[in-house]
């Protein structure tokens, strides 16, 4: 044991691709990896080692939440004291106080995962400043957290109101083109304008950000302010995720012996209560042997609360764990493709709700003690899986049938769902098209809406940003959708990896190399 | 277009129809927004760079299709005017497509307003409005004026815009039929000498040049697009002609040069050549230095 650690730390050192701060964070995962997991079923371990459960590299000894969303309105407010800030008087107090609070907040990777929702938090310090004095001060902000929090995961809200700060930062995103924060619009056709949406729609075709969310529909998931954070979860302000575990439909559905039905009744409870198993042992560790709610700054100064932490049950794979259950049974139908087998889909995922929200969890009041559910976006090393309940690259049907067949999904996710559209570069032209087609899918109850352009120079892989000029090898225009781009571009980018020292982190699995 | 059966005289011949080559459900180069458009069969001009030149003719039933068919997807009944497509052989080859005499196709149907109404119904939630277009769609006047009223007066419809995409080769009659009802039109002026015109499309230009005056008149043309054919529309004395036109037009209608495309053009006018970027930037330019807010596509 002590040579292989020693020799997994001697790795770490000696490898010329990581920089300092990320050795040091690898370092950090291999002392952590040291502790017995928390106690779960030897069953349970097994599925762990066996990826049939992921727990995404948080590492086998919890001490901080996986998904915190600082209040930073009341940071804002009432000063924090462990940092000595002051509340912020002006723009310039307050863009200050929130770079120092940022690098702060821990979280699985080093870096926070939600910034706030930026304008809510800055207009109050506008003042009688001109657009153009706030433009430099927030492209100066921009730059910091693109430079000090490099992390693809870091991720910033805007909206639903228009205004000065979101329009700003909207035109900054376009002209620095940066990775780094993540965005969400949050759009209310009710308090948001069509000509922001607009400004969006055309960032997007810049940079491939914003996603946009279903403010009404998803703020009626929580009880005060939520946050859109990391890959499309949605969690509540002042709380947050003590982890996330998630689960592979299409793992649980090879080892699966029976037919259809046995498989709903037996396999998949067994392990959707295996991962709420790990789930509870994680949160127990991380609340009553750590401490962490007790002992942390933003706990104790109330910036997160207890009562507004949940965990989040997430689920991938479903496209494969559906249409093998089809075709085991004797039909041909496809999950994207016909309507049986979206409906399978459907009654899978309804299903899994059911079982998450029958299990009482500790210390998870921001859902009544039930866990979040989410459909989560996947992580390079998906191959054979589809992330969440996407239909397979590739296999993605017209616009309408796309939006019709995950659309009925989205509303039993309260932790977050995510489809990716694809629109040929002509859709440019007219951006008011793409508006359209936004506010349909939301009437057809989309919780949120992300898109990409054919030929954009940002390539969204699961949830996060590349850009294709990073990419060693990007394949062929017509093969962005074949079935092996998955798979390829995680290759392109590990390859991206070893090649040279990368500043911005967006692998969750790095830590787990060595 | 449809891959099934097509049983054409199959509806009550009370409720009035139209012959429909097409529908594309989520458009987004068929004027603002995201649109759902309607291509009628049948054309009143042959233009040669024509890109969908099976919509310019109405089937007579001769079944010389049928007998290309390489996997003998066609039957034709001549007496009952009906033809059978089997989509299971169909390989969607388009040889039936190339081998009519008189440019039309197998595939196109007999749709009512009500047919219509609810394919619209389906995407209502996803569009802007509808584009009718063709073919020449202004050969269905009265069907458009029923389609029309029927989406105005619809709760669920009257909020989408109507914009018509034309070649404008009809009388001032036709277009009084639905000027009120319309929300737009689109027209092409594809040459401003009439000889020039009966060159490129087999017609002179007399009621489309009437038409584009009197649509613009009546604050209803939305756009006026010139597709430029290197050898027919790209001289000097052309492009001054259609300059001067664009310029007697309202400054709201929006004006665009289209480089011609080759694209799906017929076999026997393959020698038509894409205008080359100096063509495309003289006559861009020559517009221009007119005064006009050109858009190029």
């Amino acid at each position: 044991m002590m040579e292989d650690i020693k020799n997994r730390v001697h790795a770490v050192l000696t490898d010329g691709t990581l920089d300092y701060k990320q050795k040091k964070h690898h370092l950090a995962y291999i002392a952590e990896n040291t502790q017995a997991y928390p106690e779960i079923s030897p069953k349970a371990m097994k599925a762990l080692s066996e990826k049939v459960i992921c727990d995404l590299f948080e590492g086998s000894a919890p001490y901080r939440p996986r998904y915190i969303l600082p209040d930073y309105k009341l940071a804002l407010k009432k000063g924090v004291k462990y940092l000595e800030l002051d509340p912020p008087t002006d723009f310039d107090e307050a863009i200050n106080f929130l770079s120092i609070l940022y690098v702060n907040v821990p979280s699985i990777t080093g870096y926070s995962v939600y910034l706030g929702t930026i304008d809510e938090l800055l207009l109050p310090f506008v003042g009688d400043l001109t657009e153009e004095a706030i433009y430099k001060k927030l492209k100066l902000f921009w730059r910091y957290i693109d430079r000090c929090l490099p992390d693809a995961f870091v991720h910033a809200n805007i909206g639903p109101g228009d205004n000065v700060i979101a329009r700003i930062i909207l035109k900054i995103e376009r002209e620095l083109k940066q990775v780094v924060p993540n965005l969400t619009l949050k759009y209310d056709p009710e308090t948001s304008s069509d000509d922001l949406l607009t400004d969006a729609v055309q960032t997007v075709f810049e940079v491939a950000k914003p996603h946009i969310a279903n403010h009404q529909m998803t703020k009626a998931n929580f009880n005060n302010d939520y946050g859109v954070v990391s890959c499309y979860n949605s969690l509540p302000e002042g709380g947050g995720s003590h982890t996330l575990i998630r689960l592979n439909l299409k793992k649980i559905t090879d080892l699966h012996q029976g037919d259809l039905e046995t498989f709903i009744s037996q396999t998949l409870p067994e392990y959707c209560q295996m991962t709420l198993d790990i789930i509870e042992a994680r949160i127990k560790y991380l609340v009553d042997t750590v401490k962490y709610y007790e002992t942390d700054f933003l706990a104790q100064e109330g910036i997160i609360k207890l009562e507004n932490f949940s965990a989040m049950f997430g689920f991938y794979g479903l496209a494969e764990c559906v249409n093998q259950l089809i075709k085991k049974s004797g039909t041909n139908f496809i999950y994207g493709k016909n309507q049986e087998a979206n409906q399978l889909g459907h009654r899978i995922l309804e299903e899994m709700k059911r079982i998450v929200d029958s299990r009482q969890l500790p210390y998870c009041k921001a859902n009544n003690g039930k866990a979040f559910f989410h459909s989560q976006s996947g992580i390079d090393i998906d191959i054979e899986e589809t992330a969440g309940a996407r239909i397979p690259i590739g296999e993605e049907p017209d616009i309408y049938s796309h939006i019709n067949s995950v659309a009925p999904h989205h509303h039993l996710c309260n932790g977050g769902i995510s489809d990716i559209f694809h629109f040929d570069n002509t859709i440019t032209r007219n951006p008011s098209a793409v508006l359209d087609i936004i506010k349909g899918s939301f009437k057809k109850g989309m919780r949120l809406f992300t898109f990409n352009i054919s030929d954009s120079e940002f390539i969204r892989i699961t949830g996060y940003l590349v850009r294709r000029s990073d990419l060693i090898e990007f394949r062929e225009e017509g093969s962005r959708y074949g079935s092996a781009l998955f798979a390829a571009n995680s290759i392109d980018n590990a390859n991206v990896d070893k090649r040279n020292t990368k500043r911005i982190n967006s692998h969750e699995r790095t830590a787990s190399q060595y | 277009m449809w891959i099934r059966e097509i049983p054409k005289e199959s509806i009550p011949m009370s409720e009035l129809q139209a012959n429909i080559s097409g529908i594309i459900k989520s458009s987004v180069i068929d004027g603002p927004g995201n649109r759902m458009v309607i291509f009628f069969q049948a054309c009143n001009l042959n233009c040669l760079y024509c890109h969908n030149s099976h919509t310019i003719g109405l089937c007579n039933y001769c079944g010389i299709c049928a007998e290309a068919c390489p996997t003998q997807s066609l039957t034709i009944d001549t007496l009952k005017k009906h033809i059978h497509h089997n989509e299971n052989t169909c390989n969607h080859c388009d040889t039936c497509l190339k081998v009519c005499p008189i440019n039309s196709s197998p595939f196109y149907k007999k749709m009512s307003v009500n047919d219509l109404i609810s394919e619209i119904l389906e995407v209502k939630d996803f569009i802007s409005g509808i584009t009718v277009s063709g073919g020449e769609v202004m050969l269905h006047a009265e069907f458009l004026k029923e389609l029309f009223i029927a989406i105005k007066s619809h709760s669920e419809l009257k909020n989408l815009s109507i914009l018509v995409d034309s070649n404008g080769n009809v009388t001032q009659d036709e277009w009084d039929q639905i000027i009120e009802i319309a929300d737009g039109f689109m027209l092409d002026i594809k040459a401003f000498s009439s000889q020039v015109h009966l060159e490129l499309t087999g017609h002179s230009n007399d009621k489309i040049l009437n038409s584009i005056q009197y649509l613009n008149s009546k604050s209803k043309l939305k756009e006026i697009r010139f597709v430029l054919v290197p050898g027919f529309n790209d001289s000097v004395d052309e492009l001054q002609g259609v300059g001067q036109l664009m310029n007697l037009l309202f400054p709201d209608v929006k004006k665009v040069l289209i480089k011609m495309r080759k694209h799906g053009i017929r076999t026997k006018y393959q020698h038509l050549s894409e205008p080359n970027q100096l063509e495309l930037n003289n006559a861009k330019e020559h517009l221009e230095s007119m005064g006009i807010d050109l858009t190029l596509i």
